[in-house]
């Protein structure tokens, strides 16, 4: 289980989230929404860490992550596998490469092994045949799939996806939805979703919160969600460019 | 006093204060930076001491560092004692009316001074941009958090290889520049001057020591040291898209090249101080 108590983060004098209380079960799909700079990613990037918040502890499976050693932050980090917005796969290798980079720092797997495993990893997310190719030579949809395969590869417990579906066409963005249930019912692993997209909230969500100016505002089911009275939710979810939420103001300043 | 005035009094002390913020500010993020550029050489030393060094990764750097720099470094140094060649015999011509002690200054310039300067100016240009555009690159594309999130240090993954690399090739390439630089020297001397090439060598080896070798041999792994830290450094520091890469390539190579000539000084001064020159 994932839970984080009173995290707060803020840079210089912008507070980008705010006592942010958050449980994530094992086995659940969590959906994180809101509008650009509400601080989604850097929630993520505190989970997995990547950054440091300024207040606040994070608990993966019992170990407080922002103030045990080293060693630990490591063994938990094992635990994490982290889809990156841009797919991050690393220019100077093949996908296979990529793919492998984690199973070889991370596990103990002989050569055989990992070579099948990444044959696997890659068929799941519905590559072929791209192994010897560098990132650069694929579409941007298949990067998406790659970096999804290279975080599934060592079988984290918890998948922290950063905007996975962000800049793909709709037949695309429902194919990493489904790809990303089907993680969950293959490798039975607990998946955070950051993510604009409602209709692939809905598809993935066993819960959705959505933050707003750096804080929780809703907390429940994608059906309590569809019938919220919230009307700052309200807008966010049906898209509207008329309601409480400020569409000129993306990174707010918060003292 | 007019209201006038007093608006314009009030103005430029606004600007004071605005300036004494500015210059703290930027004193403060220069000393930030230069702790951040130790403590990331300190992580690199440690992982050296440690053993652990890539070894694959350490040997293509040194591919690309050492062969693949060397043609230009050729150019560069054989040219260099074809000119020096070229001044030294112009001068000592029209002083003594015969081209005189061309094979010792080629050799002692060569070896003392431009052959450690002139590769530190090649590799700062070519490696040291291309290592600060690399990681800079990887930095804004979110590779090197990619790479903490699979359990790598980038550190130890990117700069370690890149340090070790550069560490061994600059020394070498200087005494390639060196050599190099001294047959470019002969083929002017032997040809413009009509000096025989026996008279060149005795010239270029009668006064020089082993501590002149040492000297600009040990120049060039300080020099190596500090193009690879910068380079490094400046790389995981950038931020701000392609434009930020740009910004910290530029700035890496011109902050080598400063540091490499006030070292140079500096480092000549307390060699020969040791006696080594």
């Amino acid at each position: 289980m994932i839970k984080v108590q009173g995290l707060s983060k803020s840079f210089g004098k912008k507070c980008v989230l705010r006592n942010i209380n958050l449980e994530v079960k094992d086995g659940e799909t969590l959906v994180i929404i809101g509008s650009s700079g509400t601080g989604k990613s850097i929630m993520l990037k505190n989970i997995v860490g990547l950054i440091r918040p300024t207040s606040g502890s994070i608990f993966v499976d019992g170990t407080d992550i922002t103030k045990c050693s080293k060693t630990e932050l490591h063994e938990a980090q094992k635990k994490m596998g982290y889809v990156f917005q841009e797919a991050a796969l690393f220019d100077s290798l093949t996908i296979e490469e990529n793919v492998a980079f984690g199973l070889k720092t991370l596990t103990n797997l002989g050569e055989n092994e990992i070579k099948k495993r990444v044959i696997d990893c890659l068929n799941m997310v519905g590559l072929k045949n791209v192994e010897h190719l560098k990132p650069s030579e694929l579409s941007g949809g298949m990067k998406k799939r790659a970096g999804l395969a290279r975080a599934i590869a060592y079988e984290p417990k918890y998948v922290l996806y950063d905007e996975p579906t962000t800049g793909l066409d709709p037949i695309m963005t429902d194919v990493i939805s489904d790809l990303i249930i089907a993680m969950r019912q293959h490798l039975k692993n607990t998946s955070i979703v950051v993510t604009h997209d409602m209709k692939s909230a809905y598809k993935i969500a066993d819960r959705i919160i959505m933050l707003y100016l750096g804080e929780v505002i809703f907390n429940g089911t994608p059906e309590e969600i569809r019938n919220t009275d919230n009307a700052i939710v309200k807008q966010f979810v049906e898209g509207s460019s008329r309601g409480p939420i400020e569409t000129d103001r993306t990174f707010r300043e918060m003292e | 006093m007019t209201n006038e005035n007093i608006e314009k009094i009030a103005k430029a002390r606004r600007l004071a204060r605005k300036t004494a913020k500015f210059s703290f500010g930027s004193f403060y993020s220069f000393l930030d930076g230069l702790g951040l550029a130790a403590q990331r050489t300190g992580e690199t030393f440690f992982w050296i001491l440690k053993g652990q060094i890539p070894i694959k990764s350490t040997i293509s750097q040194m591919v690309e560092m050492g062969w693949r720099t060397f043609p230009i470094i050729f150019l560069t140094s054989f040219f260099t004692g074809m000119v020096l060649a070229l001044q030294v015999g112009t001068s000592t011509a029209n002083l003594f009316n015969e081209p005189v002690y061309v094979g010792t200054i080629v050799g002692f310039s060569l070896v003392l001074e431009l052959g450690p300067v002139l590769t530190a100016v090649v590799v700062a240009g070519r490696i040291g941009a291309a290592i600060t555009a690399e990681i800079g690159t990887m930095k804004v594309t979110e590779q090197l958090d990619a790479l903490y999130t699979l359990g790598t240090n980038p550190i130890k993954y990117l700069a370690v290889p890149r340090f070790v690399a550069c560490i061994l090739m600059l020394p070498l390439l200087t005494a390639m520049a060196n050599i190099i630089g001294i047959y470019g020297g002969l083929i002017i001397t032997t040809n413009t001057w009509d000096v025989s090439s026996a008279i060149y060598w005795s010239d270029v080896l009668d006064f020089m020591e082993v501590g002149t070798f040492l000297h600009g041999f040990i120049k060039s792994f300080f020099f190596a040291g500090i193009i690879v830290s910068v380079a490094c450094h400046k790389g995981f520091s950038t931020a701000g898209g392609a434009e930020g890469v740009g910004k910290a390539t530029t700035s890496s190579v011109m902050t080598s090249l400063v540091l490499v000539m006030v070292s140079d000084y500096f480092l000549s001064a307390l060699l020969m101080a040791l006696g080594i020159d």
